[in-house]
C-alpha cells in the first residue's frame, strides 16, 4: 500500500520554475537522465518495470500501460510505432494541455524510452487543433531534442534510431479513441477500427502501434530513473502513482492538480481548491469528464480518487476530470449539454451510437423547451439502454452512462421540468 | 452540423494558392509515411492561408498533387475545423459545454450574436461570426472562447465588449 498523502511530484515537477517548457531546464533538473539509463537496459527489462511500476493509462480507460507493451510482437523486425494521444477532449479535461506547458521534454524523454522498449523507430504526437500554443510549445521541444542529439538516427551514441514528429488534429472528439485517432494520422476520417486487431499488432498503416496517453508517457521517465519500486509506493496498491486532476466549476481555485490516487475527494474539494465559492453548494460532481456517471453529495462523502473506489460507487476515474456541479445547474441543461456534445460527435459509423444519441438529444430538446413528454424520462432509459456494448467504440457507452444516471439520480428534477413545462 | 459545413453559396471567388503554400503542401507530401497522411495539414495550411477551403483548393490538390478528391473531400466534411466558406474576418470559437455553461457560456454567445446582427442591420459586414464548440479543455477558465488563434479565458457578458474591441470597433 502506498502513500495516499504525499503530494510526489511527477509529472508537475517543472510547475512555476522559469523557462520550464525549455531543453536546458529539463536537463539541468535531471532531464534525459532516464533515457540513458533506458539504454543501458535491456527492451524486455524496460516493459517489466513498467508492469511491475502499475503504471496505468491515464487517458480514461486505465489499462495497464506495461501489458499494451508487451502485446506489440517482439520478433516483428518493424517498422512500429509510438503514438502520442494528445487530443484532450473529454469535457471536464485540461491536464495534457499542461506538460506540454511544463514540461514538453518529459514527454519526449517518455516516448523515446516507449518507442526503445517496443522497437519502434518512429513517433507522433497527436494533438487537437485548438491548442494552438500548446502545439507550437510541442514542435519547439521536438526542434530543440533533435538539435541535442535527443531524437535523431544514433541516439546519444546508442545506435538507437527514433525520430518523433507532430500531427494536428482538426476537430473532432472520436480522434480520441486510439483507433480513430490512428484513422486520422492516416489522413482518413477520424472512425475507430474494430478491435481485435489491437492497435498493437495492426496499427498505424497496419503495423504494430502503441498508443499511449500524454500524461502516461511523461510519468515513463520517473519510473525508468527511480524504479517501480518507487512508483509503487505512491497512491493505493491497485492504483499506484499520481494522477493529474483537473477540478473546475464553482470552486476558489481551479485548476490541475497532481495527487497521488487515493487521495480523498473532500481535501482536494475543500482543501486544495479551496472549497466552494461563497453563496454556492455542492450539487453534484462529474468524477472523470463527461463520459463519467454522475455522484451525488451523498455518493462523494469519505471517497477516495483512485480506480476502484469510484468505480464501486458506480462510476469512473477517467481522465481524471472532477467536474463540481454547484446549485445554479439545471440537471435539464446538463443532460442537454452532454448528449448535444456526444450527438454531435457521433462517427456515424454504427447505428445505436449515431441514432441513439440522435434521440437522446431530440428529447432533451423537448425538455428544455418546455415540451417534454410524461413518458420521456423511461424513453431515455430504453434507448440508453440499448446503446451500451454494442459498438465498434465506446463513444455510444460514453453517451448512455452519463444519461442513466443523470435520469436515475436526478429524475424527480427532470420529471418536474417535464410536469411543469419549465424552459431550461 | 455547422453553418460552416455548407458549401459556398456566396459565390466568393476562391483565392489562389501563394507560392508559399504550395511549398508547404509540397513539404507535407513527403514528411509522412504515405502521401494520404498529408491531407489534414494540407487543408490547415489553406485555411491558414486563405481563410477557407473552396472547391476550387480540392481540384487543385487532386490534380497538382495527387490528393484524390473523394479522400479530401471526406476529410473536410467529417472534421469541424475547416471552413467551406468565407469566414468572418474574426471568427469566435466558444466553448458551450458543461462547465462553460454552467458559468454563463450562453449568456456570452447571446451578447456577442446582438452585436453580430447590429452590424447586419446597419448594413455592414460583421467582423465576428461566433459558433458554439466542444470543450476546449481550458475549463479551469472558463467561459473560455478562442477569436482568431488567440484563446480568452474567464469570459463573461462584463467583459467580452473589452476584448472584442481588440479585434473590431463595436457597433454603439
Amino acid at each position: 500500500m502506498g502513500d495516499t498523502l504525499n503530494k510526489v511530484k511527477i509529472t508537475t515537477a517543472f510547475e512555476g520554475k522559469p523557462n520550464a517548457r525549455a531543453l536546458k531546464t529539463y536537463v539541468d533538473n535531471g532531464g534525459y537522465t532516464a533515457l540513458k539509463k533506458a539504454f543501458s537496459m535491456q527492451p524486455a527489462q524496460i516493459i517489466d518495470e513498467v508492469k511491475a511500476a502499475g503504471l496505468r493509462g491515464r487517458g480514461g480507460a486505465g489499462f495497464p500501460t506495461g501489458m499494451k507493451w508487451g502485446f506489440v510482437p517482439k520478433d516483428d523486425k518493424g517498422p512500429k510505432y509510438i503514438v502520442c494521444n494528445n487530443d484532450e477532449g473529454e469535457p471536464g479535461t485540461f491536464k495534457d494541455r499542461y506538460i506540454a506547458e511544463c514540461n514538453p521534454h518529459m514527454l519526449i524523454e517518455g516516448m523515446i524510452i516507449a518507442g526503445f522498449a517496443i522497437g519502434a523507430n518512429k513517433g507522433y504526437i497527436y494533438t487537437r487543433f485548438e491548442f494552438f500554443e500548446e502545439i507550437r510549445w510541442l514542435e519547439i521541444a521536438i526542434k530543440e531534442a533533435y538539435d541535442a542529439g535527443f531524437l535523431g538516427d544514433n541516439i546519444l551514441g546508442s545506435g538507437f534510431k527514433f525520430h518523433l514528429d507532430h500531427y494536428t488534429g482538426a476537430g473532432a472528439y472520436i480522434c480520441g479513441e486510439e483507433t480513430g485517432l490512428l484513422s486520422s494520422l492516416e489522413g482518413k476520417k477520424g472512425q475507430p477500427k474494430l478491435k481485435p486487431p489491437f492497435p498493437a499488432v495492426s496499427g498505424y498503416l497496419h503495423r504494430p502501434t502503441v498508443v499511449n496517453n500524454t500524461e502516461t508517457l511523461a510519468t515513463v521517465p520517473f519510473i525508468i530513473n527511480n524504479g517501480a519500486a518507487a512508483h509503487k509506493a505512491i497512491g493505493t496498491e491497485k492504483s499506484p502513482g499520481t494522477k493529474l486532476f483537473c477540478i473546475s466549476g464553482r470552486v476558489k481555485r481551479p485548476g490541475v492538480y497532481e495527487l497521488p490516487l487515493g487521495y480523498p475527494f473532500e481535501k482536494l474539494l475543500n482543501e486544495d481548491a479551496g472549497g466552494m465559492l461563497p453563496g454556492y453548494t455542492l450539487k453534484a460532481c462529474i468524477p472523470g469528464g463527461s463520459s463519467a456517471p454522475i455522484l451525488t453529495p451523498e455518493e462523494l462523502k469519505g471517497l477516495t480518487l483512485d480506480y476502484e473506489a469510484i468505480t464501486a460507487k458506480g462510476s469512473m476515474l477517467g481522465s481524471g476530470a472532477i467536474m463540481i456541479i454547484d446549485n445554479t445547474m439545471s440537471m435539464v441543461e446538463l443532460l442537454k449539454v452532454t448528449v448535444d456534445f456526444y450527438h454531435h460527435e457521433s462517427c456515424g459509423q454504427c447505428t445505436p451510437c449515431r441514432e441513439g444519441t440522435g434521440w437522446l438529444a431530440n428529447i432533451m430538446g423537448g425538455i428544455a423547451a418546455g415540451e417534454g413528454k410524461k413518458d420521456d424520462i423511461e424513453r431515455m432509459n430504453e434507448i440508453s439502454a440499448r446503446m451500451g456494448g454494442r459498438t465498434i467504440c465506446a463513444l455510444s457507452d460514453a453517451a448512455a452512462m452519463p444519461t442513466m444516471s443523470i435520469v436515475k439520480k436526478f429524475g424527480a428534477e427532470i420529471a418536474d421540468y417535464i410536469e411543469r413545462g419549465i424552459r431550461a | 452540423m455547422h453553418d460552416h459545413h455548407k458549401p459556398n453559396t456566396k459565390s466568393e471567388p476562391a483565392p489562389a494558392f501563394t507560392p508559399a503554400l504550395r511549398k508547404k503542401i509540397e513539404g507535407y507530401l513527403t514528411r509522412y509515411e504515405t502521401k494520404r497522411s498529408a491531407i489534414l495539414p494540407a487543408l490547415h495550411a489553406i485555411q491558414d492561408e486563405l481563410g477557407w477551403i473552396a472547391d476550387e483548393h480540392v481540384e487543385i490538390l487532386d490534380k497538382d498533387y495527387g490528393l484524390h478528391r473523394v479522400q479530401v473531400r471526406e476529410v473536410l466534411t467529417f472534421y469541424t475545423a475547416y471552413r467551406q466558406k468565407k469566414p468572418a474576418k474574426n471568427p469566435i470559437m466558444f466553448c458551450n459545454n458543461i462547465v462553460c455553461c454552467m458559468l454563463g457560456a450562453n449568456e456570452v454567445i447571446d451578447k456577442i450574436k446582438g452585436h453580430i446582427k447590429k452590424y447586419e442591420e446597419r448594413g455592414m459586414e460583421a467582423p465576428f461570426s461566433v459558433e458554439g464548440v466542444p470543450c476546449l479543455c481550458v475549463c479551469d477558465g472558463a467561459p473560455a472562447m478562442i477569436v482568431n488563434k488567440d484563446r480568452h479565458l474567464k469570459v463573461t457578458k462584463d467583459n467580452v465588449d473589452e476584448i472584442l474591441e481588440r479585434y473590431a470597433e463595436l457597433p454603439r
